[in-house]
C-alpha cells in the first residue's frame, strides 16, 4: 500500500543573522550584520503507512517543527522531496489541504472571543461539510473529548486543556486522513495530556487516520505512538518501534532528590551513579528495575526531604543511544 | 454543493463571526466614532476659521461643513486596516494555520472589512443625522439618483483601499516595515485623497500629481459626489474610469505580492 | 534612600531598553525618518492653510511653526516614555497581569509609567525643539532668558497635563474592562493641539481648553516662547501642571483601589 507520508532526503536550510550578546555586540550588528546558514533539517527520509501514529521526538530546535511544516506545505524543501496523501504538499493546493489537519501547539485557530462552536461553524463552511455530517461529528468529537459544557463558553474563558481539546475538535471536523500535531500536549496538566492521548488513539482506531506528532515528552511516545522518529540537530537518528527504543536506551531511571543536612556525595554514591550534586539537590541514576527498591532504601538510610522518580530527559536518551555514533558540531 | 452555495456559506460564517467579535467590544464603538470624527472636525474647525464670511477656493463655511461630514462617512465606509493585521499574522505565526486551510486568507479579511464597515459607517451616519437635526449646514438634499452613484463610487473606493491595504500588509513577507509603508501612504493620502482639504484647494501642481495617482479615487471622488455641487456626466465618467483602472491595477499588485510572498514564506518560514 | 530607589529603577529600565533597541538596526533610521516625515506633512498642511490666509487665529505662519515644534517635543516625550508603558495597562487589567506589576516593591504608578522607554523617540524631542528654534530665527525674535525659563516651566507643565490626560484615559480601563485602543483615542484628540487654540471656533475651543485641556500643552508654551504671552503665564502653567499631577495621583489611587477591591 502506498505510504501516507513519505520523505526522501528532505532538507531545509535557513539564513540567520548573527549577533554577539551584550551592548557592544548590539552596536556591531547595527553597522555590520553577519549571516550564517542553519541546516535545520538534513537529508531526512522515512515512510509512514496509513493508520500509523508516529512521534517525532527531539529536543527544542532539533528540526521537528520545520519538518512538519514541510510536510504540511508551509515551507518548501531546500533539497529532497516529500509526498503526503498522494500530493506534493507545496503544490498540492486546496485538494491537498482538505486531506490534512495542522494543529500548532502555540498558536490557535479558535476565535478567542467567541464560543468554540462558532469556530466549528466557520470550519464547516470552509471545508463544505454537509449539515448532518457536521452535527454528527461535533457530537462525536464532543463525546470523545468531553466537551459537553465547554462548547458554548467563549474560548478565552476556557482552561488551556479545554482549549486544546476544542482546537483538536475544530481541526478534525472535516475528518482528514492525515493529522499533523506540533506539541499538542505542551503546557497541559497531566489529566489533560492523558485525555488527549487517549482521544488520538481512539480517533485513529475509529477512522484509520495517520497521525504525526512532534513532542519532547517521553510520555507522548509511551502512551501513544507505536513508532518514533528521533531527530536531533536536523538529522534523523532513529526510526523504529517504541519497544526497541525503550529496551535499547531507557534502562535507567533518575532519582531527583532534595536532601537534608549532613549528606555527602560519597554517602549517596553507594546507592547509584551520582549525576549531579549541589546541596541540597542531587540527581541519582539507577537501573530501571531497581528504582523503587533503591528509593525505599534511600529514604530509610538518609535524611531525604523530597524524592521523585523520573525518566531520563530526552537529551540523555539521545546521547545514550548514540554514544558510539555522535554527530559533528556545525 | 454548488460553488455559489459554498461561498455564500463561507462568507456568511466569516461575516457573522467578525460581527459577533465586534459586538463584544461595545465601548470600542464609542472610541471608533470619536476617532473617525475628530480628524475631520479639527480640519473643519480650521477651514471654518479661514473661510470666515467669504469663501476659499469656492468653498464657503457650509460647503466645508458638508464636505468634512462627507469625509467622515466615506472614510468609515472605505478605510481598511488589513495591513496592520496581516503584518501581525505574518510575524506572530497566525498565518500558518490559515495557509493550511483550503481558503485564501484574503476572504477572511474581506469578510472582516464588510462587518466592521457596516458597523462603523452606521454609527457615523447616526452622528451625521444627529448633527443635521440641529445644524442646517450639513443637511443634504434628498437625491436618490445621486446617492446610487455615490454607493457605486464608495464600493469601488472601498475595494481599492482594501487591496492597497492588503498588498501593503503582504510586504511583511519581506520587511518588518510594512506598517511604516502603510503610514507613509496614509500621510501622503492626507493631501492627495482630500482628507485635510478638498482637492480644489491644493496647489495646482499637487492637484495634477494627485490626478495621476489613485488617491483622489480613494476618498475625494466619492465625497465630492456626495456633497459637491453639480453632477456632470464628464465628472462621473472620469471619476469612475479612474476608480476602475486603479482597482484593476491594485488587484494585479495584490496577486503578484501574494504569489511572490508565499514563495518567500516557504523559503524562510514564519 | 526613598527617592534614590525610583531613580535607580528608571536607570535600570533605561539601560535595558537601550540594549534591546540597538539590536534592531533599522529602528533608529526608521524612527528618525518617521518623525521627519510627519513634521514635513505637518508643515505642508500648515502651508496649505496659509495659502488661503495670512493668519490663523491671529498667529503668523512661523509662530504656528513654533507651536508645531512644541507639539513634537511634547509628543516625543509621550511616545518615548508614556505610551509604551501605560498603553499596556488596559490589556493587563483585563488579563489580570496587573497583579504582577502591583506585587513589585516599587510604586506601581512609577513602574507602569516608565517601564518601557522607546528611546529613539527622544529624537522627536530634539527635532521639535530644533524646529521651534528655527522658526524663532525666521521670526527674527530672540527670546530673553526669562522667556526661555517661562517656556521651560510651561513645557514641564504641559508634560504633566498630558500625563494626567493619559492616566485619566487609561484608568478608564479599570472601569470599562473591555476598552481597547485608548491610545488611538488620545492620538485623535491630541491632533487638536497642533494649532493655536484661538484658531478654533467657539465650541471646539471650549472642548480643547476645558474638556480635554490640550490647549495648555502647546499653545501656552509656544506663546511664552514667542512672546505672545508674558512670562508670567508660566506661573499659571505651573499651577495647572501641579494640579494635573495631583489629579493623576488621586485618580490612580482610586482606580487601584477599585481594581484590587474587584479582583480580591
Amino acid at each position: 500500500m502506498a505510504a501516507a507520508i513519505a520523505a526522501q532526503q528532505l532538507s531545509k536550510d535557513f539564513r540567520v543573522k548573527v549577533r554577539d550578546p551584550g551592548l557592544r555586540g548590539a552596536v556591531a550588528a547595527l553597522f555590520r550584520p553577519r549571516y550564517r546558514t542553519v541546516r535545520a533539517v538534513r537529508a531526512v527520509s522515512f515512510e509512514i503507512a496509513p493508520g500509523e501514529i508516529v512521534a517525532f521526538l527531539g529536543p527544542n530546535g532539533a528540526g521537528k517543527t520545520t519538518t512538519l511544516k514541510m510536510l504540511a506545505g508551509l515551507l518548501y524543501p531546500s533539497a529532497g522531496s516529500t509526498r503526503v496523501a498522494g500530493f506534493d504538499p507545496w503544490t498540492g493546493g486546496s485538494e491537498f489541504k482538505r486531506r490534512i489537519a495542522l494543529v500548532l501547539g502555540n498558536r490557535q485557530q479558535l476565535v478567542w472571543d467567541l464560543p468554540a462552536l462558532e469556530t466549528f461553524q466557520l470550519n464547516r463552511a470552509i471545508y463544505d461539510i454537509p449539515r448532518l455530517d457536521f452535527q454528527a461529528r461535533v457530537e462525536e468529537l464532543s463525546d470523545l473529548l468531553g466537551l459537553a459544557d465547554v462548547l458554548d463558553k467563549p474560548v478565552r474563558q476556557l482552561s488551556l486543556g479545554e482549549r486544546m481539546k476544542c482546537e483538536l475538535a475544530a481541526a478534525l471536523l472535516h475528518r482528514p486522513p492525515i493529522l499533523f500535531l506540533d506539541e499538542p500536549t505542551l503546557g497541559l496538566d497531566v489529566s489533560a495530556q492523558d485525555a488527549i492521548r487517549r482521544f488520538l488513539s481512539a480517533y485513529r482506531d475509529r477512522y484509520g487516520a495517520t497521525i504525526l506528532l512532534t513532542s519532547h515528552y517521553m510520555q507522548d511516545v509511551t502512551a501513544l505512538a507505536s513508532r518514533v522518529l528521533i531527530i536531533n540537530r536536523g538529522r534523523l537518528l532513529y526510526d523504529g518501534a517504541l519497544e526497541a527504543l525503550v529496551a535499547r536506551i531507557a534502562r535507567t531511571k533518575r532519582l531527583e532528590l532534595v536532601l537534608g543536612d549532613g549528606v555527602t556525595e560519597q554517602r549517596l554514591a553507594v546507592f547509584g551513579t551520582v549525576k549531579s550534586f549541589r546541596a541540597p539537590n542531587a540527581v541519582l541514576e539507577v537501573p530501571r528495575a531497581e528504582a523503587a527498591a533503591t528509593s525505599a532504601r534511600l529514604l530509610a538510610a538518609l535524611p531525604v526531604v523530597d524524592l521523585s522518580i523520573e525518566d531520563p530527559p530526552i537529551e540523555d536518551v539521545i546521547r545514550q543511544a548514540f554514544a558510539a555514533g555522535g554527530e559533528a558540531e556545525e | 454543493m454548488s460553488p455559489v452555495a459554498v461561498w455564500t456559506r463561507r462568507y456568511g460564517a466569516m461575516i457573522r463571526n467578525a460581527w459577533l467579535v465586534d459586538l463584544q467590544y461595545r465601548a470600542s464603538i464609542v472610541l471608533w466614532v470619536l476617532w473617525g470624527v475628530t480628524e475631520p472636525v479639527i480640519a473643519l474647525g480650521i477651514w471654518w476659521a479661514i473661510a470666515g464670511d467669504g469663501a476659499v477656493g469656492g468653498y464657503a463655511r457650509d460647503d466645508f461643513a458638508r464636505y468634512f461630514f462627507g469625509v467622515m462617512l466615506v472614510n468609515a465606509l472605505t478605510i481598511a486596516w488589513d495591513s496592520w493585521q496581516l503584518d501581525r499574522w505574518i510575524r506572530e505565526g497566525d498565518l500558518n494555520y490559515r495557509l493550511a486551510r483550503p481558503l485564501n486568507p484574503l476572504h477572511e479579511s474581506l469578510a472582516d472589512n464588510l462587518a466592521y464597515k457596516v458597523r462603523g459607517a452606521g454609527t457615523i451616519l447616526v452622528v451625521w443625522l444627529a448633527a443635521a437635526s440641529v445644524w442646517p449646514a450639513v443637511r443634504l438634499p434628498f437625491d436618490p439618483t445621486r446617492w446610487a452613484w455615490v454607493a457605486l463610487a464608495v464600493a469601488l473606493a472601498a475595494a481599492m483601499r482594501f487591496f492597497i491595504s492588503y498588498t501593503t500588509g503582504l510586504l511583511a513577507f519581506w520587511t518588518t516595515r510594512a506598517t511604516a509603508i502603510m503610514e507613509l501612504h496614509a500621510g501622503v493620502g492626507m493631501f492627495l485623497a482630500g482628507r485635510v482639504a478638498p482637492l480644489a484647494l491644493l496647489p495646482p501642481v499637487v492637484a495634477s500629481v494627485a490626478q495621476l495617482l489613485w488617491f483622489p479615487y480613494m476618498l475625494a471622488f466619492p465625497v465630492e459626489l456626495l456633497t459637491g455641487a453639480s453632477l456632470t456626466s464628464d465628472k462621473l465618467l472620469r471619476g469612475f474610469a479612474g476608480q476602475i483602472v486603479w482597482l484593476v491595477i491594485w488587484i494585479a499588485a495584490y496577486r503578484l505580492a501574494w504569489r511572490r510572498g508565499l514563495q518567500r514564506y516557504g523559503a524562510v518560514g514564519g | 534612600m526613598s527617592w534614590r530607589h525610583p531613580l535607580r529603577v528608571v536607570g535600570a529600565l533605561v539601560r535595558l531598553n537601550v540594549a534591546e533597541e540597538l539590536q534592531y538596526r533599522a529602528n533608529f533610521i526608521a524612527s528618525l525618518l518617521g518623525t521627519l516625515f510627519w513634521i514635513g506633512t505637518a508643515l505642508l498642511t500648515l502651508g496649505l492653510f496659509f495659502r488661503h490666509t495670512t493668519t490663523l487665529g491671529g498667529w503668523q505662519f512661523w509662530e504656528v511653526v513654533v507651536l508645531l515644534g512644541v507639539f513634537n517635543t511634547v509628543s516625543g516625550v509621550i511616545e518615548a516614555v508614556l505610551r509604551p508603558g501605560i498603553g499596556q495597562l488596559a490589556s493587563e487589567v483585563r488579563s489580570g497581569d496587573l497583579d504582577l506589576v502591583l506585587a513589585r516593591p516599587v510604586d506601581a504608578q512609577l513602574l507602569v509609567s516608565f517601564r518601557q522607554i522607546d528611546l529613539w523617540r527622544f529624537t522627536d524631542v530634539v527635532l521639535g525643539l530644533s524646529l521651534a528654534g528655527y522658526a524663532l530665527v525666521r521670526l527674527d525674535r530672540t527670546p530673553t532668558a526669562l522667556q526661555i525659563a517661562a517656556f521651560l516651566v510651561a513645557l514641564a507643565a504641559a508634560v504633566l497635563v498630558v500625563y494626567a490626560i493619559w492616566v485619566a484615559l487609561m484608568s478608564l480601563a479599570f472601569w470599562f474592562v473591555s476598552v481597547e485602543n485608548l491610545s488611538v483615542l488620545f492620538d485623535a484628540l491630541y491632533e487638536g493641539a497642533r494649532y493655536p487654540v484661538s484658531a478654533y471656533p467657539g465650541a471646539l475651543r471650549f472642548v480643547f481648553v476645558y474638556l480635554v485641556p490640550i490647549a495648555w500643552t502647546t499653545t501656552i508654551p509656544a506663546s511664552a516662547l514667542t512672546g505672545r504671552l508674558g512670562p508670567a503665564i508660566a506661573l499659571g502653567a505651573a499651577a495647572v501642571g501641579a494640579l494635573a499631577f495631583l489629579i493623576t495621583r488621586a485618580l490612580w489611587r482610586l482606580a487601584l483601589r477599585r481594581y484590587t477591591g474587584a479582583s480580591g
